[in-house]
């Protein structure tokens, strides 16, 4: 075909993706959508299978493809031009029920020639917790309205009677109600720009442009593969709710072109929420392939092709229903980020030629806390910390990880002001900062988490409630790389005010008066004087920590972010009372280092 | 005619990246034009040799016009410079206690991503920050807070405030300091008590408070803004106050005005205060201009593009109102002051073409050859093709003919270059190879507008388009068919722009409150609010000699649906101060306004409607200059035609015989149809079939295409 037709065209479809969703995110006012990037937007041909996928929740590219397949299924033979179908089952397709997938179909000239898909994260599902997240549920029946596949939109109608149905079964009805808008305006500018852009170039040669690029990306891809070394690398990711603790194994195996990601050894599914299902698995396995393996590709199904996976049933990566999947984007899949992010990484370090594109886990764990009740402008208010989204970078093999630096699987992500949170609920920040000793120790440093306090002001009620799905204080989960320790893991706490303390001006968790009580799973009080400590995980490191340059230990133990004491221990690194480097000692303290783990080898394995 | 002795001159002066441009306006009508190198970082020495190279061929000395001038009107990237290279002072920073991290973590990923192309931003391994402005121990945290209702939690430590100060100029050498708290906009007590501290204790220190510069919610974008402020503050009032020297050193006697981003001018003395307001002012200037061309020729909405060596600017006006960025950035740092928004991209004449290795995608920039070595047909010594080689292969530029014909263009190095670059990887001919990249270019350039035409609810269909640059000739009539802009104009005043827009610009300042209202708001509660700003509006503008019936007042209301992040400012259409039906009519102009600009159905009203802040532009009218025009004649443009030759034909989709115009002379009234070229003295105007171009009477070339 025409290079520079091909050239077009390709950049047209990106820029539809674009547009798109822009347009999902100007309907949609919400602040998960807006400030969170929680949210995607993709362009599938007329099988299903994907076409371009923008840049949002990375995890959920290949999920929409398989609903748009679902859906081809089950509606064969009545799909009509400007149709649109919602499907948000995980069962089928998706990856919890509080992100919904709408799929439209794009005809041209009578014909079926593509599809769209996109998702947010909808306000409420109408589950047994508000926000989507339910921690107390015990089945999927627990986690609201979920449906295989249904025709919202029949020829640009809107089926009212179905969409009152829906909104009958959740919270915050008008909300969700804007939230599906979104989606059916997105759907609506994607099918108006392909359609123009079918018009421009005729649909035999789009669709021969689609071909090509879908056989060009499977061609890249492969060829990258075959410039990595073949081998198998393993990762293992613990994930803790309630005092129990599931695995996640995943061994990845890379033969000259291909890729298998295997799962067997992974735990049976768990009683708790924090499980996915297969079409979830997979997902969250390539949220971190196409960013890490596949920057200069375009993303499609030429990608995946190359790329197989085994899960066995019944485990908390492919569990069965009706096993409880309302946490797993924040669960089990990023469990499976976590470890696909890792086993890349290393074959990435493997090679010569690619190590600078190795990378730690960055942000491994979300703490996800919707924070709802009457708030002090006489209404209600109810969303998530979007702190959840703000992240960590992985250490690279180059650099440090970006300190509070977002995540893989979300790359344009970010979190509110503390101004936004306090204008729009009863809670003040106590401080809000980069955690220290959170960044995983390494030649190259992970990047920092974060840590932060609030305590209810002015709330009407005397205070808020919020929804808290935090695993991962237990277990750190974001894997370190060729040496470099994982980052610090998230921990979170309820500090109950003393009876009559003085309110005072604590600036961090140890000095704010009162008697601290871990928390992480269910629904807790915010009340009087009582505060909610949040420290979110920090990215993995990369390489030795002794070997990390000692001026860089010295300017972390300056701004903040590391200690004197895991300078001195971890990094080996002494410092004058000035804080400069004192190169005779330093040379000590790790000589100590280097003997002691000769001395105990099992103890670093 | 006047007598020359009389004659009197209005000079604007626009300093850009590369080059420093002059329009000099005479009472008697006349227009002169002067360009000169930029000269960073001492930019004021390119603006006198600006001044000067209008001057001479006007008979006159620099002192001659400059002492005949009265009014000098300056435009300037004297703050960008700063930022981008690091120029400017040691900056510490005062914040609140247990948020001394806010500027460097930038709100998460934010400032990693923010300014990256989408291939950037799929890549996050190979993606950082900027390199802050302010060292993370040049910030101290003091004991304070304010709440979200303004009221003091926290009491100020001044003491505190004190051995921070101190810490800061003796320990750090801070020369400037910015302070930022939490609230500070709806409670600037605290702010305010640390300049004093400042000043006590560290005489000589230039202070930028956040609730100055940016009283406006987000702690974030207003920390940033007073850093920004504060590290360029000290090297922007240098450089005017230099500058009056000079200028007064050559007989300049007059008020200088300097252009703001937001469009407007403010008197030098103030501007130097405000080192922000100077952001990409140029290309805020350019707009400006084109507004004023729009507002002549009747045109109220209209695409302004720019396109030069390296980029590809564009703006747009909307029913004559200008649209502001949302989320303003200088290098990759966020800021809040009201700006005209522009965007970007690399693509200019300068821009390398490529071919991917990996994918095979032919590409147009962003790589950049510059104005050195430049282009390969300059044969200044660049030895990559670029899209004015490709622009000489398709028959666009006279290689005789180049600049007046004082360079002779290298032909057969552009061939060699392309078909290194692009043909042989493609097994194409050069020419075809040509025509491809040509195309990519127009397609590149059509998708951005359309980006930013669509993120603002707009339709391209309804705009007229104007191509300013030296480069944006040769594709503005091909992309602006294919966007189906209603047409496409090439203004007389295209090369010096952003300097024109220097001189049809007002005098304005720019006020913001705070406050959050339920709509409909009681019509008091909004007058007492802009009653406050009004009164020190007016004093400033009486201040700075504007009489009372040059000043006119501006309201705008920023509202949004509750529980939606979107706020959008609404203009007051009705007589100020409002009444009830005032208010009702503001409302209603939000929800189709909102509408408009995020689709049908996407408004939220079951929530309620709130109103978020009260904006006030104080305007001090200025003069406007009168163009000179011509009557329109016949449209037989051969007096002009100066031969033919092959040049591309996009409707045709291949090389064609064209008719070679020279604009200098064509005459008001003429009408040249595709396939054309008109050589300007700036730029190529490129016809395609169907497209047909007519002279106006004020010397623009309006282009059309046949329906």
């Amino acid at each position: 075909m025409d290079p520079m037709t091909f050239s077009i065209i390709r950049h047209r479809l990106f820029r539809i993706v674009d547009e798109a969703v822009i347009t999902l995110k100007h309907v949609s006012g919400s602040a998960i959508t807006n400030e969170g990037h929680d949210l995607m937007v993709s362009l599938y041909r007329a099988d299903g299978t994907l076409l371009m996928g923008g840049v949002g929740f990375l995890h959920h590219l290949t999920s929409a493809a398989e609903a748009c397949k679902a859906i081809i299924r089950r509606f064969q033979g009545q799909i009509g031009e400007g149709d649109v179908y919602l499907l948000n089952d995980p069962y089928t397709a998706a990856l919890h029920t509080s992100d919904i997938y709408l799929v439209a179909p794009i005809h041209h000239e009578g014909r079926l020639v593509a599809w769209s898909a996109c998702f947010v994260h909808v306000t409420d599902i109408g589950a047994m917790n508000p926000g989507g997240f339910a921690p107390q549920a015990v089945d999927i029946y627990s986690e609201g309205f979920s449906s295989p596949g249904l025709k919202l939109l029949d020829r640009g109608e809107m089926r009212q009677d179905v969409l009152d149905t829906i909104l009958n079964m959740v919270r915050s009805p008008e909300m969700v109600s804007l939230d599906l808008r979104s989606m059916i305006a997105c759907c609506n500018v994607a099918r108006d720009r392909m359609g123009a852009l079918l018009t421009k170039y005729t649909a035999p040669v789009v669709d021969e442009a689609c071909a090509a690029l879908v056989e060009q990306s499977e061609q890249l891809f492969r060829a990258r593969l075959r410039a990595l070394p073949d081998g198998q690398w393993q990762s293992r990711q613990y994930l803790d709710v309630q005092g129990e603790t599931a695995r996640v194994l995943l061994t990845m195996t890379k033969t000259d072109d291909r890729l298998v990601f295997d799962f067997t050894g992974s735990d049976p599914q768990s009683r708790h929420s924090i499980n996915c299902t297969k079409w979830a698995a997979l997902g969250g396995l390539f949220a971190p392939l196409f960013p890490l393996l596949c920057y200069d590709i375009t993303w499609n199904e030429g990608v995946i092709r190359p790329v197989e996976m085994i899960a066995p049933e019944g485990s908390i990566v492919n569990c069965t229903r009706p096993a409880p999947v309302s946490v797993a984007t924040v669960g089990a899949i990023q469990s499976v980020n976590n470890a696909a992010c890792t086993t890349i990484g290393k074959m990435l370090a493997a090679s010569e030629a690619f190590r600078d594109q190795a990378t730690a886990v960055w942000h491994a764990n979300h703490f996800a806390i919707f924070k709802f009740g009457a708030n002090q402008r006489g209404g209600y208010s109810i969303g998530i910390l979007t702190e959840t989204f703000a992240g960590a970078g992985g250490a690279r093999s180059f650099a440090d990880g970006v300190d509070i630096g977002g995540e893989i699987p979300n790359p344009i992500s970010r979190m509110a002001n503390v101004e936004t949170v306090e204008g729009a609920f009863p809670i003040r920040y106590l401080f809000r900062r980069r955690a220290a000793d959170s960044g995983g120790p390494g030649q190259f440093r992970g990047g920092t988490g974060g840590e932060m306090a609030i305590v209810q002001h002015r709330a009407p009620a005397g205070g808020i409630d919020y929804v808290i799905s935090g695993k991962g204080a237990r277990h750190p989960m974001s894997e370190g790389l060729a040496g470099g320790y994982p980052g610090a893991p998230n921990k979170y706490v309820w500090v109950h005010a003393d009876a009559d303390g003085a309110p005072g001006a604590p600036d961090r968790l140890e000095t704010i008066p009162g008697k601290a009580e871990p928390v992480s799973w269910g629904v807790y009080p915010l009340r009087g004087r009582d505060a909610l400590y949040v420290r979110w995980n920090g990215g993995g490191g990369y390489g030795d920590p002794i070997a990390r340059d000692p001026n860089a230990v010295a300017s972390d133990v300056t701004s903040g972010v590391v200690s004197s004491s895991a300078a001195k221990e971890i990094y080996g690194v002494a410092l004058s009372s000035s804080g400069a480097v004192d190169d005779a000692a330093t040379s000590v303290l790790r000589a100590a280092i280097r003997s002691a783990r000769l001395a105990a080898p099992e103890a670093v394995q | 005619m006047q007598d020359s002795a009389t004659l009197s001159y209005l000079v604007a002066t626009d300093v850009g990246g590369t080059c420093t441009d002059t329009i000099v306006f005479g009472s008697d009508g006349g227009i002169h034009i002067g360009k000169a190198l930029s000269t960073p970082p001492d930019f004021a020495h390119g603006v006198l040799a600006s001044i000067e190279s209008a001057a001479t061929p006007m008979g006159l000395t620099l002192e001659d016009l400059l002492s005949r001038t009265h009014l000098f009107v300056h435009g300037s990237t004297v703050v960008d410079n700063a930022v981008l290279t690091r120029d400017g002072a040691r900056t510490g920073f005062i914040t609140t206690l247990g948020f001394e991290d806010t500027l460097h973590v930038t709100r998460g990923a934010y400032g990693r991503w923010a300014g990256l192309t989408e291939g950037q931003m799929k890549h996050p391994v190979k993606t950082d920050r900027a390199a802050p402005l302010v060292a993370r121990d040049a910030v101290v945290g003091v004991t304070e807070r304010t709440d979200c209702f303004g009221d003091e939690v926290l009491a100020l430590d001044e003491a505190s405030v004190a051995a921070a100060v101190r810490h800061l100029v003796q320990d750090k050498g801070v020369e400037a300091i910015a302070v930022s708290f939490l609230w500070s906009f709806l409670n600037p007590a605290h702010e305010a008590r640390v300049r004093e501290i400042v000043l006590r204790e560290a005489p000589g220190t230039y202070v930028t408070l956040s609730s100055d510069i940016a009283p406006v919610p987000g702690e974030y974008e207003r920390g940033s803004t007073a850093v920004i402020n504060a590290y360029a503050g000290r090297i922007t009032r240098d450089y005017l106050t230099d500058l009056a020297t000079l200028l007064a050193a050559r007989g300049y006697s007059g008020a200088t005005m300097v252009m703001q981003g937001y469009g407007g001018l403010l008197p030098a003395a103030e501007a130097a205060d405000r080192a922000v307001g100077m952001i990409e002012c140029g290309p805020a200037a350019g707009v400006i201009g084109a507004k004023f061309l729009g507002d002549l020729m009747g045109d109220g909405d209209v695409i302004a593009a720019d396109m030069g060596g390296t980029t590809f600017k564009v703006g747009v006006i909307q029913g004559g109102q200008l649209e502001y960025a949302r989320e303003p950035m200088v290098d990759r740092f966020h800021y809040i002051a009201p700006k005209i928004e522009v965007v970007s991209i690399g693509a200019g004449g300068g821009s390398i073409v490529a071919v991917d290795p990996l994918t095979r995608l032919p590409s147009v920039g962003p790589r950049s050859a510059g104005a050195r070595p430049g282009p390969v047909c300059y044969g200044l010594g660049g030895t990559e093709a670029t899209l004015t080689d490709v622009m000489l292969l398709i028959g666009y530029m006279d290689p005789d003919q180049f600049l007046g014909g004082s360079i002779t263009l290298d032909r057969a190095g552009a061939v060699a270059a392309v078909s290194r670059q692009v043909a042989e990887p493609l097994g194409l001919d050069p020419t075809a190879a040509a025509i491809g990249i040509y195309r990519i270019a127009c397609a590149q350039i059509t998708d951005l507008i359309r980006e930013i035409t669509v993120e603002r609810g707009l339709d391209p269909r309804d705009f007229v388009l104007h191509a300013f640059g030296g480069t944006c000739g040769m594709l503005a009539a091909a992309f602006g068919e294919e966007l189906s802009v209603r047409r496409v104009i090439i203004p007389y005043t295209a090369s010096v722009n952003c300097a024109f827009g220097l001189i049809s610009a007002d005098i304005a300042h720019e006020y913001t409150t705070t406050r959050t209202l339920a709509a409909p708001a009681d019509a008091s509660e909004v007058n007492a609010i802009f009653a406050q700003m009004e009164t020190k509006a007016k004093a400033q503008l009486n201040a700075e000699g504007i009489e009372p019936e040059r000043q006119r007042m501006e309201w705008s209301v920023d509202l949004r649906y509750c529980r939606q992040v979107h706020e959008v400012t609404t203009q007051v259409h009705a007589a100020t101060p409002l009444d009830t039906t005032g208010v009702a009519r503001l409302v209603d102009d939000f929800e189709a306004l909102y509408e408009r600009k995020f689709g049908k159905g996407s408004a939220y009203r079951e929530a309620g409607i709130e109103m978020t802040a009260f904006r006030l532009t104080a305007r001090g009218l200025m003069p406007r200059p009168k163009l000179p025009t011509e009557e329109e004649g016949s449209a037989d443009p051969s007096i002009a035609l100066m031969g033919q030759r092959p040049i591309l034909d996009l409707t045709i989709g291949g090389m064609a015989t064209g008719r070679i115009y020279d604009f200098t002379r064509l005459r008001p009234g003429n009408e040249v149809t595709g396939p054309a070229v008109i050589h300007t003295p700036i730029t190529t105007i490129a016809l395609h079939t169907g497209h047909r171009a007519r002279m106006d009477r004020w010397r623009n070339i309006v282009v059309t295409t046949d329906a």
